[in-house]
């Protein structure tokens, strides 16, 4: 052929269409797509079959159900923790903190993997006997010199089977020091134990047709939050039937603007609201019967008529008296009320005034043991794992003989011990808790940390406590490990949930009993007799006998109160209701509560959110994401928020870089003008700040319990950390204060 | 196309009166969907949550503040009145596309050439682009999902109404020989949500409960003038809340564009 133009021009004609006819250009685009994103880097997450399993999430108590990937390389693994829709308190509904729980079992950043011992100053990995062995030392040495008293332990729960076993291990040991993280379940005991003789109580709120919430964050974190939201769901449903919510609080939260009123308190005026509506119960003649013969009614009567009067209260809380009387009128009305107390929107156990003034509004209102009211609980029959344990004769750190019922006071025993009085300690123990970050007020915890000279802790994570302890053991999350939780703050029947391991758990680590039990074996005698068992799953059966047995509840995941029990009864010295409780002579009244003062103007509190955590453990990365920049900016700025008028009045600014501070320390946050904070108050988020947990959470924020100001409750004597006076200046500057 | 030449539209209504803002449908779409976490995720423009929950207030002074929430996924728009399906219609590489079949508007990365039309054209601000590589440290990949795959640098993602679940759906309905019930197909976020807030099904079925509860009088959807004819609806008793779904002059009705009044 002769290859002249003509040739050419046609053979590349031909090239051109035919390479365009054939499929080969879309299949080079496709490829160079599929090849340029084939990266190696990024995750090919491995099938398998998979298979779904029951547990229960103790931070949150709510009932899951894990969904498990079988890998034929990679094994078992946890992809998903989703509700369980045949839970009866969270019927399929899960909170971020459980959704993200796979995430935070297996991000290592996070967790403690093997046992971890400080030598010279220096953290470093040691193999399990040989940190239990450290423990179990020092812990016979001090029991050898007489100073068994000096060794106290801080406790996350005293109601699982780790509680149960601490108290055990403490009283064969010979330490009276074992005390839990403060709880409104302590507070709610007392003023049940002080007014009915009985504390086992809990809110009928899925049945309640008009609920009254004193100050307590009943949509952000209130008992098992899920189970509270569905009750929350049912009020409404039916949008010609609804229930109504009324929430008495200074801040616009999440619960007061999902309510149907709200009633904008001065802050710390709760209870005295609680008492008004009583008054004008009592003044309109709507008195149930059992108030009516309650012990110290009249005395109850007179005061209520005198000091707490419509206008007195409106006067003192600065809610209308119309509004006051609104919602006394639709409590009277409705056939299922119930008024509603519980932990603070500080994540403080409240305060004992505001629980027997809830209380009594509810006795006068005449729903206790009634459906949608206050209910007794039937308890959780769990078998004692051994026999009644003699207590040591020491002296309590905490001063618990001086509280009312002797409660526990973590806050009181790191105070006590930092005084040296009536003596400091020679070991702490922390267990499953992280006092150097959720204090509550963080620095005495830290300071007692410091000053300790030995401090072992079992934590799962690598947490501001782990990281200052001597000894570390690392825990197994409850994917990992046998465990259990009991009734939620608040709930109408009695539970009891079981949690069992679902994957295998990091190599080193063990559930926290197993760590007691370990150490128990080592140190002999007495305290390996008073836990006489192989491993936790052997204590957590023992308990289960009661129960109908280990393994159906496994099976089943919970044990749970068929229903509310209806009825009720009184226990109390008179056999009757105490409205004047005998223990106090009288009826309860606040004590002058926290006020701020010329050089701290304003009252600071906590902005409670299932979105920054429930139950004191860190947040996962996930909830982290979910974080708006109306509560952390820029990468770590904590964000606060302050009234648009305060902060005009203070010459503040959206936006302004600020020094929160208060007696006991100080925060940096950057301010978020809101009208729905209280005037004259800062509102904090809690559960920022961390210094320890890896790149998503390290240095985040700032965190509030560093600038909380801790003080004993006047009733109750428990650790109040509600309000803390503060003062606000710009950041780098002084403001006009 | 409008939504009425859809066989099915798979649609939810989510009711703001029972939303508490908790986050549990974003985490679980996380989750469920393999989304990545940066560093940084404080910087809202680079931070990918395909179910995000906006914060709105209603602007009063003290003591008559009020907050809500809007959990925003992907509105999967049919476009109605002429209107299209806003990022569909602008992809060069048909990496996004909507099945007439179901009424989801898909989303597929490896075919995305990353060219954020899609982004831009979206009013809802519900596609993101991965602008970095997501770090996958030490066990972080281990609860990784095997059924969606993650995604790489460079390519857009959104909220694809858990389809996957979706095939899972209609497997089992194809071996068990039954046809797919309402139930058998259900996003995360539906699942997770505590409150019950949010309800998901087929629109077009009378048999789902979304069908009738889209009719209710305070049903609405955002942005309804843009005619984007999205298939997610919002519920509020409130009148502030349903106001802050649109842009609307100060003294205007708020029952006059709902009626359709448009533009």
């Amino acid at each position: 052929m002769n290859w002249d133009r003509r040739a050419f021009v046609k053979f590349a004609v031909g090239a051109v269409v035919g390479l365009n006819a054939s499929p080969l250009v879309p299949k080079l685009m496709d490829d160079v797509a599929i090849w340029t994103q084939n990266w190696s880097w990024v995750p090919d997450p491995e099938t398998g079959a998979v298979a779904f399993a029951k547990s229960i999430n103790p931070a949150t108590q709510t009932g899951v159900k894990a969904r498990l990937v079988k890998a034929r390389l990679s094994g078992q693994r946890v992809i998903r923790v989703e509700g369980d829709p045949e839970h009866p308190l969270s019927q399929g509904g899960v909170l971020a903190a459980d959704a993200a729980a796979p995430q935070q079992s297996y991000y290592q950043a996070m967790r403690v993997d093997a046992p971890m011992v400080r030598k010279e100053g220096v953290r470093g990995r040691v193999a399990a006997e040989e940190a239990v062995q450290k423990v179990a030392a020092k812990l016979k040495a001090l029991a050898q010199a007489g100073k068994a008293s000096q060794v106290a332990i801080i406790a996350d729960d005293p109601f699982s089977v780790t509680g149960e076993m601490l108290m055990r291990l403490a009283a064969a040991y010979g330490t009276p020091n074992l005390v839990f993280m403060p709880s409104a379940k302590q507070t709610l005991a007392l003023a049940g134990g002080l007014m009915f003789g009985q504390g086992d109580i809990g809110f009928d709120l899925a049945n309640a047709t008009y609920t009254v919430s004193f100050g307590t964050p009943l949509l952000e974190g209130f008992g098992a939050p899920v189970a509270v939201r569905k009750a929350f769901a049912a009020w409404r449903k039916d949008p010609m039937h609804r229930a109504t919510l009324v929430q008495v609080e200074p801040r616009s939260s999440v619960t007061a603007s999902q309510a149907d009123l709200w009633l904008a308190c001065k802050p710390g005026t709760e209870g005295v609201l609680a008492y008004a509506m009583a008054n004008l119960m009592i003044q309109a003649g709507k008195v149930d019967s059992a108030a009516a013969n309650a012990a110290g009614f009249e005395q109850f009567k007179a005061l209520l008529a005198g000091e707490y009067s419509l206008e007195k209260a409106s006067q003192a809380s600065g809610v209308p008296a119309d509004k006051i009387k609104a919602v006394a009128e639709g409590f009277m009305k409705a056939p299922k009320a119930v008024a509603v107390c519980g932990p603070g929107n500080s994540g403080d156990p409240g305060r004992l005034f505001d629980f027997m003034a809830v209380l009594a509004l509810n006795a006068v209102k005449g729903n206790l043991g009634k459906p949608g009211g206050l209910v007794l609980r039937q308890g959780v029959a769990w078998k004692a794992l051994g026999g009644p344990l003699d207590l040591p004769g020491a002296p309590r750190l905490d001063g618990g003989g001086k509280r009312i019922m002797g409660s526990y006071s973590a806050y009181d025993l790191a105070a006590a011990a930092l005084k040296g009085q009536p003596y400091p300690l020679e070991a702490l123990i922390v267990v499953g808790c992280n006092p150097a970050f959720a204090g509550p007020q963080a620095k005495v915890m830290r300071q007692l940390i410091d000053n300790t000279p030995f401090v072992a802790c079992v934590s799962e994570f690598m947490d501001e406590t782990a990281e200052l302890a001597d000894v570390v053991l690392p825990k197994a999350s409850f994917l990992e490990c046998w465990g259990d939780c009991a009734t939620p703050y608040g709930a109408a029947q009695s539970f009891y949930g079981v949690h069992q391991p679902l994957v295998s758990a990091l190599p080193q680590t063990k559930s926290a009993g197993d760590w007691l039990l370990a150490v128990a074996k080592l140190l002999g005698g007495k305290a390996a007799e008073a836990l006489p068992f192989a491993e936790a799953k052997e204590a957590l059966a023992a308990r289960a006998e009661g129960l109908g047995g280990l393994e159906d509840l496994a099976a089943k995941g919970y044990w749970m109160q068929e229903k509310p029990a209806y009825g009720f009864s009184f226990k109390t010295p008179s056999g009757r209701l105490e409205l004047a409780p005998s223990a106090l002579g009288k009826p309860a009244a606040p004590a002058a509560g926290v006020a701020p003062s010329k050089e701290r103007p304003l009252l600071m509190a906590g902005i409670p959110s299932l979105r920054t955590g429930a139950g004191g453990a860190p947040m996962s990365p996930y909830q982290v994401k979910i974080l708006d920049e109306i509560t952390l900016a820029h990468k770590d700025q904590l964000v606060v928020e302050i009234n648009p008028q305060t902060a005009h009045a203070m010459h503040l600014g959206e936006g302004d870089m600020v020094e929160i501070a208060s007696a006991a320390g100080k925060i940096n946050a950057r301010l978020h003008l809101y009208h729905g904070a209280a005037p004259g108050m800062v509102f904090v988020p809690v559960g920022l700040g961390h210094t320890a947990f890896g790149m998503y959470l390290k240095n985040k924020g700032a965190n509030f319990f560093e600038a909380v100001e801790v003080a004993a409750d006047p009733g109750s004597g428990l650790p109040q950390w509600a309000l803390t006076p503060v003062s606000i200046a710009k950041a780098g500057g002084v403001s006009h204060v | 196309m409008s939504s009425s030449a859809s066989e099915m539209r798979f649609g939810m209504v989510i009711d703001v009166d029972k939303c508490t803002g908790c986050g549990a449908c974003s985490v679980a779409c996380m989750s469920e969907n393999n989304v990545g976490v940066l560093p940084d995720e404080t910087d809202k423009i680079r931070s990918i949550t395909w179910l995000r929950v906006y914060q709105i207030d209603n602007g009063q002074p003290y003591p008559n503040t009020q907050i809500a929430f809007f959990p925003r996924p992907c509105q999967h728009c049919a476009g109605s009145q002429g209107h299209h399906t806003p990022c569909v219609s602008v992809c060069p590489a048909t990496a996004t596309d909507r099945d007439p079949k179901t009424g989801i508007v898909s989303q597929i990365p490896t075919r995305c050439i990353g060219c954020r039309y899609c982004v831009a054209a979206c009013p809802y601000h519900a596609r993101y682009f991965n602008w970095y590589d997501v770090p996958w440290p030490e066990g972080m990949d281990k609860p990784l999902s095997p059924f969606v795959a993650p995604r790489m640098r460079g390519v857009v993602e959104k909220c694809t109404f858990c389809f996957h679940r979706y095939q899972r759906a209609q497997n089992k309905a194809f071996t068990s020989g039954e046809a797919m019930g309402e139930m058998d197909y259900q996003t995360a976020c539906t699942e997770a949500c505590p409150s019950g807030a949010i309800t998901f099904g087929d629109l077009n079925n009378p048999e789902h409960k979304v069908h009738e509860l889209k009719k209710s009088p305070y049903a609405f959807r955002l942005l309804e003038r843009l005619h984007t004819d999205t298939a997610v609806y919002y519920v509020s008793a409130r009148e502030w809340v349903r106001r802050q779904a649109d842009n609307y002059l100060s003294g205007e009705k708020l029952a006059k564009v709902q009626a359709g009044g448009g533009h």
